[in-house]
């Protein structure tokens, strides 16, 4: 007596949302049992974790203002890696295609925002973040179909590549490097705010920056282009089997190539978005969105809409989880980082129990 | 004056092997993994839970010998959630490895912090562990002028790492099961049909490779003296491991040439002023290239490598036909 496993052929919306609110919540269980080990109740933790600390504090708009500059480049670069994900282009070069789109847009912003008005320069920055973010990409790209080099591994060597392009930038006191501080003795990078800062929309004392909106309406054109396009079609048949597109066909590697710029083109944009509102770089201008959004396209199942859903919880994860420290000296931020790990590795256990059953097997050979 | 220019020089030598040996360690690691067809992109996670582990254990318990086996242990125990995950559930690999990254740096910090907030065992206190990853003094061979310093008087887990690369070459080249394991990492179903343990080999040889990674994390603790702060101590050493898997072609043996090759860079990021100090006229130019070319070029000789050998395909590529690729049976 033995058992084997075979594949659905279909699953219920209903089931499959039930198996994934399951491994959610045994993460937050097992979560909770680690907090109480360490003598902090769970529930206290996590409700000052979920509400972000925004509950009883008098300036809780400013709270969901941050939260939002954290979900925003989050949202837009998983929606972006869910583009090449589809036809099983393994960019994890997110990290990457991020670090040059801000330095691009940097750039932009300390050359020609003195010389330009404000909105033009924005203009500039975007445009030239995601033409920096889109060849770096689309590099790679043509590597993977004219040679058939490695993505997965290529993309990675390039994150830190450029990785260390920006810590050199950051760290080198010369005078050509215009992106430091020309007053400041040591290496400090220099502050553009003045220059070119996406305008916010003041609703009462709470101000929506453009960013936020402008990533929701990129996220239903994406929605929309997937879905409803010729081009949107093309790429869900090339990634089910890129032999049946050649045989349809369809000029596969155009639209590999096609499809890898347009998806490092956004996350350049998102980095443009980061750069435009926090005014100034970072070496650790990505905080890890790059990786991040790996996580969140695969968690949604590359659908444009889950994402911005997922997105939006593993901000609050993040951005909770950085509240609750302040409360709770004994739980590092890092907290989340697990917690994060933790459900996906169950959801992806809730992800076997949805595409296969197992099946007992039986005395002659039937099933 | 020239007895100073060959300490500089016997001190480089030294400086490569003692920073850059936890390379080999989570490359040889990686290279067993690989080998039976996974490719795992947490390595620089399964190092870090190896590392904090490893070293508050074997402080506690102040001896070498079980930090060693705790950073092993808690690797495999990283890589049992990767076989896990990818053998038995089907999940994607990539995403499994870059997640087991994410999770392992935050377990990494999570635990740390905990038990900094109690007590952190500062090695210095610890008699067995500093001793025990103090370098050996080999009669004869360290006498050697310049090279017996610099080659031959290391600590133990140096050594241990040479001699578990070259075993693992042994073991993949010239044993039976390293033969079976190559043949599942090439092509599963034919490997499947003549009677392999498909998943007890995966399992076996996921966990071995990583727990191999967890000690050299270990080595990386132990050689930042154990001082805990807001850096990891595996700094991106794991991610070069990966990278040096494919300088190495998937040979455990170059892995330790390869080591050495991408330790010398890392190495002139910190000696190379003092080798332009001591040769003005030859290495003075060293002074100044930007530290961190140095870091990139590893990254950037790995991207070369890949490229060359995607133009070439040329025979004798290492890389496993299979890797990355699920192997489900009933999907033949």
């Amino acid at each position: 007596m033995g058992f084997h496993i075979v594949k659905r052929d279909t699953c219920p919306l209903w089931k499959k949302a039930c198996f994934y609110v399951a491994a959610v919540l045994a993460a937050l269980v097992v979560g909770g049992i680690l907090l109480f080990a360490m003598g902090v109740n769970p529930f206290a933790y996590y409700s000052r974790m979920f509400t972000m600390g925004m509950v009883g504090n008098k300036i809780a708009y400013k709270a969901f203002e941050n939260y939002l500059k954290v979900f925003v480049p989050l949202a837009l670069t998983s929606v972006a890696l869910s583009l090449a994900f589809k036809m099983r282009f393994w960019n994890i070069g997110g990290e990457g295609q991020f670090i040059l789109g801000s330095v691009a847009a940097a750039a932009v912003a300390l050359k020609l925002g003195p010389s330009l008005p404000s909105a033009v320069t924005l203009v500039l920055m975007c445009l030239a973040a995601m033409l920096a973010a889109g060849l770096y990409g689309v590099f790679v790209a043509a590597l993977k179909v004219r040679f058939g080099t490695n993505e997965t591994l290529l993309t990675l060597m390039l994150n830190y590549v450029a990785l260390y392009l920006l810590i050199f930038l950051g760290e080198t006191k010369a005078d050509w490097n215009f992106f430091l501080q020309e007053k400041s003795a040591r290496p400090v990078f220099e502050d553009f705010s003045a220059l070119a800062s996406f305008p916010r929309i003041m609703l009462g004392k709470f101000g929506l920056n453009i960013c936020v909106i402008l990533t929701f309406l990129i996220g239903a054109l994406v929605f929309v282009y997937l879905k409803y396009t010729k081009h949107g079609y093309e790429i869900s048949v090339v990634g089910d089997s890129a032999g049946t597109a050649h045989y349809a066909g369809m000029k596969v590697n155009a639209i590999v190539l096609r499809t890898v710029f347009l998806s490092a083109c956004l996350i350049g944009l998102a980095a443009a978005f980061k750069v435009g509102t926090a005014g100034v770089l970072s070496t650790a201008i990505t905080e890890d969105v790059g990786w991040t959004g790996i996580i969140v396209a695969w968690l949604s199942q590359l659908n444009t809409a889950v994402i911005f859903v997922v997105s939006a919880l593993i901000s609050v994860l993040h951005f909770g989880s950085v509240q609750a420290a302040s409360t709770f000296k004994q739980v590092d931020s890092s907290f989340a980082n697990m917690l994060q790990g933790a459900i996906l590795f169950l959801v992806l256990t809730a992800d076997f129990f949805i595409r296969f059953r197992i099946v007992r097997n039986q005395k002659g050979g039937k099933q | 004056m020239e007895l100073n220019k060959l300490d500089v020089i016997s001190t480089f030598i030294y400086n490569i092997i003692l920073y850059n040996i936890p390379l080999l360690y989570g490359t040889v690691g990686e290279i067993v993994v690989e080998k039976s067809g996974s490719l795992n992109l947490g390595v620089e996670g399964i190092m870090a839970v190896g590392a904090i582990f490893g070293y508050i254990v074997g402080c506690y318990t102040n001896s070498l010998l079980v930090g060693i086996v705790t950073a092993f242990a808690m690797g495999a125990l990283m890589g049992l959630l990767f076989a896990a995950l990818t053998v038995s559930l089907q999940a994607n690999q990539n995403i499994t490895g870059l997640t087991l990254t994410t999770f392992g740096l935050g377990v990494y910090f999570f635990v740390g912090n905990a038990i900094k907030a109690v007590r952190w065992p500062v090695m210095g206190d610890y008699a067995n562990i500093k001793n025990g990853f103090a370098d050996l003094h080999i009669p004869f061979l360290s006498d050697i002028p310049v090279i017996g310093r610099g080659l031959f008087s290391h600590n133990i887990l140096v050594y241990l790492g040479i001699i578990i690369a070259f075993a693992m070459w042994y073991y993949l080249n010239r044993t039976t099961p390293g033969l079976r394991l190559r043949a599942i990492g090439e092509n599963p179903g034919s490997a499947d049909s003549v009677g392999i343990n498909i998943k007890r080999y995966k399992y076996l040889h996921i966990c071995l490779g990583c727990g191999i990674m967890g000690i050299g994390g270990y080595y990386m603790g132990l050689n930042m003296s154990g001082s805990f702060n807001s850096a990891c101590w595996i700094n991106g050493y794991g991610w070069i491991a990966v990278a040096l898997v494919i300088f190495a072609n998937w040979n455990p043996a170059a892995a330790i040439l390869g080591t050495f090759v991408f330790g010398f860079f890392n190495t002139l990021r910190v000696s190379g002023s003092s080798l332009a100090i001591a040769f003005p006229e030859v290495l003075g130019w060293l002074a100044k290239v930007p530290t961190q070319l140095y870091q990139a070029l590893p990254f950037i000789i790995t991207a070369l490598v890949l490229f060359f050998s995607s133009i070439s395909k040329r025979k004798g590529s290492g890389l496993p036909a299979a890797l990355g690729l699920n192997y489900f049976r009933e999907e033949r």
